[in-house]
């Protein structure tokens, strides 16, 4: 009954957002659709006309056989070309590994839309006017191939299934490898295996799909980033997020690269692949390869899908009639607060978000150069209503060949425009304390507001409120190669980029934000400067079986902030907004600040790598980094790292199994990494800074304290770390693995110490103390379960075991038993923490009392002989849950037949727990009747005011279908195009979970993980359709 | 070309091999000064010294330890769990507080940042160039560290002594009575060396009159803090005599004292100057969420601290110092109901019950797993003793930390101590409460020590000095009728945070812990 109504509401609204705001998407993308059909008629004048009843063709194309239909027009078309020369070229093409025929394959002549099919038997038969022509064969799921006639008639041709290649080109720290010979743990993604929907950034796409890199969105904000580990968590200091490479440009931000514009995402998980990213790889290094044009294809792609995101779960507050009937019954005097209304709040907050996005690019290139220019539109709309994001990206790549092709020039641009306001969570707090018998509005028009605690009208609060940010990055990249003597390269590559952000913030005097202030208007400004200049030089040496390569380089980084922040507060009208600042009449001390910092790093790297007879592999590399930001005494560090691979399934002793093998790799390696991210730079100085005002004599004057206990002794958080690996390819590249096994040791963790005061001025210091292990063991398998003709079927599964535990907090200088962190805020609850941090523990690990349900007087049963005596007192806290998983897993299914595809992929976590904060806070009665509770509340029977224990933690293990896609691809050669595909992606359908909260997936950062606070920002359900066409 | 190629070899070869880039990697400070290039001239180091008074706000936090573990206040936990924040408030009503409490935690860690913030400022003093006559700085840094002292010999005894900002080694306890001596003789240095001008420019500021102040205070309670010692009555009388003597007055309305414009209030000695960006947290800690609406102001409160019945009751229902129980008008308390000013009806909690802020403070719904119980959010007359300024959210008032009516109180006490000339002790009594009274017959013809303690609690409620009056005067142990039974003598010190033991396993707990 209520699922009807939800879903008749979802609908209404479904359509009137649909006419109000698809307008423009639909357009657009009809007008896509239109130009490509217009385009690919067009090809012979004589069907110009046909533009004019198009939507006729159109539905004829998608109900009948489309390929009936346009040969019709087709065969007219062909027809009316031949007055040249024209030869028949005839042939077969066959599958190369079981030798049968394939139908269905398509031919087209390079350089124009003219081709064909081949039939049942494989055959096919073409006219072309070129006897040097080149023709392209293609076929789902197998390479393309493309043959020169010179002067052939008839072509038998056998294409090779796309399989994980050995022959595969990986993008590795400052360069690429063949895959066979790689040493280190590196997971290569490529375009086909991108996660298909809403695509912000690189990380949306390879979510959940390379085992031990976990992704979660811990959070339905379409502007929130989501948080990355690798082989978990290694700092105190709540960041260890993967460092992030584009195109060789390292630290870059997420939002410059369009998900069409990413070619493949290499994940370097060892500290032998990532060390010689030196002092920032410690938490892995994730490589970024944009697309580049390539000499002879000339190509136009146009990307377009429209989306539709509902909110997938909410909390699920008391409605009015339930608030009334329950006041009722226990004589609560609830009049006063019952004005009639029947609001559901959190309702009244979301709405059904519409996405479009677009993304255009051409490429190409002659002999001597390659181009590819690109553009993208992302508009997405959150479920909650105040929660948007635009984003325009503009990239270009031009690759110039000079002086004999021994100088390559490659200049890259971007540019990228992003408008998006993240929501103000604040709102959630207020839709779950608003008593739902408010109204949204009064009977005069007028606005409802209520001012008692946490209370507050969401919807004029997001009405009339606005935080409003800008960003713009640009950058510019020249890479120089030159080829210096035969194998000899230098390349150098400058870099600059410039990145600003704008904010506007008004809160409006009558609503719950602004109305104590009487209105706060913000604005604020940074902008962020890196320059980088990077020489390589890399010389290969091939004799015989040796093949050794050597690499050595230098790197210099600048890194340049500022920032400025201006607000005012009290404002006489609300007109202004955040646009005239000086119109204020409260601006305060503080209310008016800049700043500016700066950071370099100067770094020296090598790399060896030497082959011997293809089968014995050695690796090495070695990173100097020197850093402003290091304390005195240690600014510099030095980053080592080897491997070495065995092809064992070369070996001759092997070759009685090579019919079951097609390749067996045994990998190890060790290296040292570092990480720097906990560090803020001018930590190692004493310095004075501001700090407020001081009164003398009738006047304010600006005071200056010594800011920080200096500690020049700060360095970089050290991992090492041993991996070793087997990759293996067996029955014909019919299944493919790898196993990966690795123990991670991280020292000299950077966290805050509580040192004596006095001597030190402040009670606290940063200084290099502890150490972490992780532990764990990755899996990866894909499988052709089918590969035929027609139908194709193949199945990828990744998991990853992890296991954390923090090994050492103290040492002679430095002490501190046990860090107790997270806030288990509930009303009357603020000295509770819920987390804690000690030696023998893992981070994530829940600490408090331990409780086994309500007792029949609805109080909580504490286990209170923890410590052995009767009465709960601080002794009896004990740890009652871990939030990090014991496995992380996905499974990746791929369906074809013919032109018909379909995916799904799964996701899940296993064995973690979550603290359902909501719940603790809000499954109670007794703020009845002025607030609103959770449902539970009046299930659940609690008697006393709810805090922290174990009673809200829950397990977190889940499975969720990520995203669902069915596609289907036209026959191009009909359309004398070169691919037009259509599909239809669904996100988020299904979510298996125990856990009774909104969502099991909750933030994973820091050292207070896997809570689902009352600020929780719902997922959503998203529902898309799109179309790729390419010419 | 074999030249070219020659060159580019060997310029890349210097790129990659250039290590003349030390200096790359130096640290440029944009929005920070390094420590050596600041700190030369004197407007330079009066803005260093500028900490000193800043960090006079610090004391508004005793309020929570002070009042909470006395007799005067309490904050209990309100129905639904408000301010329950893991028993805090509790042990300190009951008296059973311990090393991990947190308030006594923060209020130790800030007073011991002051005293090293006052230690770094007397050496950059001592070493600064631009400075020709150091001593008026270094008497004020002095005094400001005596001060802090006489804070840590109050509220926690025994605590390492350090004076040297440039030894870095971890500093032993000292005990209650050399800290005691300490705090003496640096006072006895400075007396007379410091500024003693009573006027706008030393508002605020350490001065002669603040420094024998405190020394009075020190003096005062010399039996206490340092009973080997002996009693030091005649030393107060002598250093209030030193106070009275400058040209501090009395101001005639007892209110001005806080009012928010209470700037240059010729009564204050020493005074914590607040502004708009940071000002007094006593509102939000006490209010009720909805008395805004009835007070016709802005700042809204959390619903926190009370007066503790009986507290309330020993103010006499004519003195001024009270607050009345319909209109508001000024007074220590808030009590009464509450009417929303638009309406005029009585405001209704969430709870659904109206908005009276009764005395009496009645612990029920028992439900604790702990037994303690929990409050009607209305109840407990609330602090209202700082002018609230409307239509802002922030509190601007200053808050004297010394003031002549203390002074005077502290003087008639010492008097009837030492049994001397009652006459002058009533007449200093009597100067305070022919403010507090219209009636004439309200003042005192002779008056006892009982008289005096009684006078200091409403003449200096909310002010700090309950906890410090009680003990001097050996009541602070004694059972609260209704709240708790009598607590050991211990207990007048509180403990050494245990956060700063463990970072420095040279100092010692106090006895009792």
């Amino acid at each position: 009954m209520k699922k009807k109504s939800y879903l008749s509401e979802l609908l209404k609204k479904f359509c009137k957002n649909f006419l109000q705001k698809f307008k423009a998407g639909i357009s657009l993308l009809l007008i896509g659709v239109i130009t490509f059909f217009s385009y690919a008629y067009g090809q012979d004048s004589s069907h110009r006309h046909i533009n004019t009843k198009f939507s006729g063709d159109l539905l004829s194309l998608v109900t009948k056989d489309a390929r009936i239909s346009y040969h019709l027009k087709y065969g007219k078309q062909t027809a009316e070309i031949k007055n040249d020369q024209q030869q028949v070229i005839t042939g077969k093409v066959t599958d190369s590994q079981t030798g049968e025929p394939m139908p269905g394959v398509n031919v087209v002549i390079k350089g124009t839309t003219v081709g064909t099919t081949t039939d049942v038997e494989g055959n096919f038969s073409i006219s072309v006017s070129d006897k040097n022509a080149t023709l392209v064969f293609s076929f789902i799921g197998y390479t393309p191939q493309e043959i020169a006639l010179a002067g052939r008639t008839t072509l038998n041709v056998s294409l090779v299934s796309e399989t994980v290649g050995l022959e595969e080109i990986v993008v590795v720290g400052y360069g690429t490898q063949q895959k066979r010979t790689i040493s280190g743990a590196i997971t290569n993604i490529t375009e086909k295996n991108f996660n298909v929907g809403v695509n912000r950034t690189a990380v949306d796409m390879i979510q959940g799909k390379v085992a031990g890199l976990v992704i979660t969105k811990s959070s339905g904000d379409v502007t929130a980033q989501q948080s990355m580990r690798l082989r978990g968590t290694s700092s105190l200091t709540g960041s260890s997020e993967p460092f992030v490479v584009i195109d060789g440009v390292p630290g870059l931000n997420l939002n410059s690269v369009a998900a069409q514009d990413i070619e493949s995402i290499s994940i370097l998980k060892d500290a032998s692949a990532a060390a010689i990213y030196g002092s920032r790889s410690a938490s892995g290094v994730i490589l970024i390869t944009t697309k580049k044009g390539k000499s002879g294809q000339f190509t136009t792609d146009y990307n377009g899908y429209i989306a539709m995101d509902v909110v997938s779960n909410k909390p699920d507050v008391l409605t009015a009639e339930e608030w009334r009937t329950y006041c009722q019954q226990n004589n609560l005097s609830y009049q006063t607060f019952d004005k009639g209304a029947n609001t559901d709040w959190f309702g009244e907050i979301m709405r059904t978000g519409i996405t479009q996005n677009h993304d255009l690019s051409f490429s190409g290139g002659g002999t001597n150069n390659n181009y590819r220019v690109s553009v993208s539109y992302l508009d997405q709309e959150g479920v909650v209503k105040d929660n948007y994001q635009t984003r325009l990206n503009m990239r270009f790549s031009v690759t110039q060949k000079t002086l004999k092709d021994r100088l390559s020039l490659t200049l890259i641009g971007a540019i990228t425009q992003r408008d998006y306001q993240p929501s103000d969570t604040r709102n959630f707090v207020l839709a779950y304390n608003m008593v739902p018998a408010y109204p949204v509005k009064n009977d005069d028009g007028t606005w409802f507001e209520s001012t008692d605690y946490d209370q507050g009208n969401p919807v004029h609060n997001i009405e009339l409120n606005y935080d409003r940010r800008k960003n713009n990055i640009s950058y510019f990249n020249l890479k120089s190669e030159l080829q210096i003597i035969k194998n000899l390269f230098l390349s150098v590559n400058a870099y600059f980029q410039r990145q600003t952000n704008d904010r506007s913030r008004y809160w409006n005097s009558e609503t719950e934000r602004g109305r104590n202030e009487y209105g706060v208007a913000l604005r604020s400004f940074n902008n962020d400067n890196t320059k980088l200049l990077e020489s390589t030089i890399n010389y290969t040496i091939r004799t015989g079986g040796h093949n050794i390569n050597l690499l050595a380089g230098t790197s210099f980084e600048d890194n340049y902030y500022q920032f400025a922040q201006a607000q005012n507060r009290k404002f006489v009208t609300n007109l202004f907004g955040a646009n005239n600042l000086s119109a204020g009449e409260n601006m305060q001390v503080g209310d008016v600040s800049s700043s500016a910092s700066m950071n370099r790093l100067l770094s020296y790297f090598g790399r060896v790598n030497y082959t011997l007879n293809d089968r014995y592999i050695v690796s090495a590399t070695l990173r100097r980094d020197g850093s402003s930001k290091f304390g005195e005494n240690h600014k510099w560090g030095t980053f080592p790292s080897i491997s070495a691979a065995w092809r064992i399934g070369e070996e001759s002793f092997m070759q009685g199994l090579s019919n079951i093998f097609d390749e067996l790799k045994l990998r190890a390696g060790y290296g040292l990494s570092g990480n720097q991210d906990g560090l803020a730079p001018y930590q190692s100085m004493q310095l004075y800074g501001a700090s407020g005002t001081y009164y003398d004599n009738g006047a304010w004057h600006t005071a200056y304290v010594v800011s920080q206990n200096a500690n020049p002794n700060l360095q970089w958080e050290q991992t090492a770390m041993a991996n070793a690996g087997i990759d293996f390819s067996i029955l014909n590249a019919r299944l493919n693995g790898t196993i990966e096994y690795y123990n991670k040791i991280t020292s000299k963790l950077l966290y805050t110490y509580s040192v004596p005061v006095p001597p030190f001025l402040y009670g606290s210091m940063v200084a290099n103390v502890g150490s972490m292990e992780n532990k764990g063991i990755e899996f990866s398998l894909t499988g052709d379960i089918i590969r035929s003709r027609d139908i194709r079927w193949t199945v990828s599964l990744n998991a990853a075991h992890n296991k954390n535990k923090i090994t050492k907090l103290s040492d002679e200088e430095y002490t501190t038993q046990s860090i107790r962190t997270g806030s288990a805020w509930v009303r009357g609850g603020s000295a509770n923490t819920t987390h804690i941090v000690e030696e023998g523990k893992p981070v994530g690990q829940f600490f408090g009392l331990e409780c086994f349900g309500l007792d029949e007087n609805g109080l909580y049963k504490i286990n209170d002989m923890v410590d052995g005596q009767p009465g709960v007192t601080v002794s009896d806290y004990t740890y009652i849950g871990n939030a990090q998983p014991k496995l992380t897993y996905g499974i990746d299914n791929s369906f074809s037949y013919k032109n018909f595809e379909l995916t799904f992929f799964w996701r899940g976590v296993y064995g973690n727990d979550v603290l359902n904060f909501s719940k603790m806070s809000y499954a109670t009665t007794q703020w009845l009747p002025g607030a609103n509770v959770l449902k539970d509340a009046l299930t659940l029977g609690l008697k006393q005011s709810p805090f922290y224990n174990s009673f809200y933690i829950e397990k977190g293990s889940f499975l969720r279908l990520e995203n669902i896609n069915l596609a289907y691809s036209f026959n191009p050669r009909l359309l004398g195009i070169k691919s037009f595909r259509v599909y239809f992606t669904g996100n988020n359908l299904v979510l298996l979970t125990k856990y009774k909260g909104v969502d099991p997936e909750v933030p994973m950062s820091g050292l207070d993980p896997g809570v689902e606070g009352r600020e929780y920002y719902p997922k959503s359900r998203t529902y898309l359709f799109g179309i790729n066409v390419s010419f | 070309m074999k030249k070219n190629t020659l060159y580019i070899t060997v310029i890349s070869l210097l790129m990659m091999l250039s290590t003349s880039c030390t200096d790359w990697l130096d640290e440029k400070v944009y929005t920070q000064l390094p420590v050596a290039s600041y700190g030369k001239t004197e407007a330079e180091v009066n803005s260093l010294i500028a900490p000193i008074y800043t960090g006079l706000r610090t004391v508004n936090n005793p309020i929570t330890i002070a009042v909470n573990s006395s007799d005067m206040a309490i904050t209990p936990t309100r129905k639904g769990g408000d301010w329950w924040d893991g028993g805090v408030f509790k042990e300190l009503r009951l008296g059973t507080w311990t090393p991990i409490t947190s308030h006594i935690r923060s209020f130790y860690n800030s007073v011991m940042q002051r005293i090293s913030q006052c230690n770094q400022i007397l050496y950059l003093i001592e070493n600064s160039e631009g400075i020709s006559d150091k001593e008026p700085y270094i008497c004020q840094v002095r005094a400001a560290r005596a001060f802090w002292y006489y804070i840590l010999c109050d509220y926690f005894g025994n605590v390492p002594i350090v004076t040297d900002f440039t030894d870095l080694s971890k500093p032993a306890t000292k005990t209650r009575a050399e800290v005691f001596n300490f705090v003496v003789s640096e006072l006895n240095d400075i007396k007379d060396k410091i500024r003693s001008d009573v006027g706008p420019a030393s508002y605020g500021k350490f001065t002669k009159g603040a420094v024998y102040t405190i020394l009075a205070k020190m003096y005062l309670n010399a039996l206490e803090w340092n009973p080997d010692g002996g009693p030091k009555w005649q030393e107060c009388i002598d250093a209030c005599d030193v106070v009275m003597s400058l040209p501090y007055k009395l101001v005639s309305n007892w209110y001005d004292n806080f009012k928010v414009f209470n700037e240059n209030c010729p009564e204050h000695i020493l005074t914590a100057i607040n502004s708009p960006s940071a000002g007094m947290g006593v509102l939000a800690y006490t209010l009720h969420y909805l008395d805004y609406k009835a007070l016709g102001t802005t700042r809204r409160g959390n619903n926190g601290l009370s007066a503790m019945p009986d507290y309330v009751r020993q103010f006499d229902l004519d003195d001024k110092r009270r607050g009345d129980d319909l209109d508001h008008k000024p007074g220590s308390f808030l009590i009464g109901p509450m009417k929303d000013l638009s309406t005029g009806q009585i405001i209704m909690t969430a709870h659904g019950r109206p908005l009276i802020h009764t005395i009496d403070i009645t612990m029920k719904y028992g439900i604790d797993a702990d037994g303690w119980g929990q409050v009607e959010q209305e109840d407990g007359a609330r602090c209202f003793k700082w002018e609230i300024e409307k239509g802002v959210n922030y509190m601007q008032n200053d808050c004297a930390i010394f003031r002549l009516a203390d002074v005077y109180l502290m003087k008639a006490e010492c008097l009837v101590r030492l049994g001397q000339n009652n006459e002058e002790a009533t007449r200093l009594v009597n100067e305070i409460r022919k403010r507090a009274f219209d009636d004439p017959a309200k003042l005192k013809t002779s008056v006892t020590l009982d008289d005096i303690y009684l006078e200091r609690r409403l003449e200096l409620a909310w002010e700090s000095y309950c906890r410090q009056d009680m003990i001097r005067f050996g009541k602070f142990c004694d059972p609260i009728p209704g709240w708790r039974g009598a607590i050991p003598e211990y207990r007048k010190l509180f403990p050494i945070p245990q956060t700063a033991i463990d970072a420095n396993p040279l100092l010692k707990q106090n006895p009792g812990y």
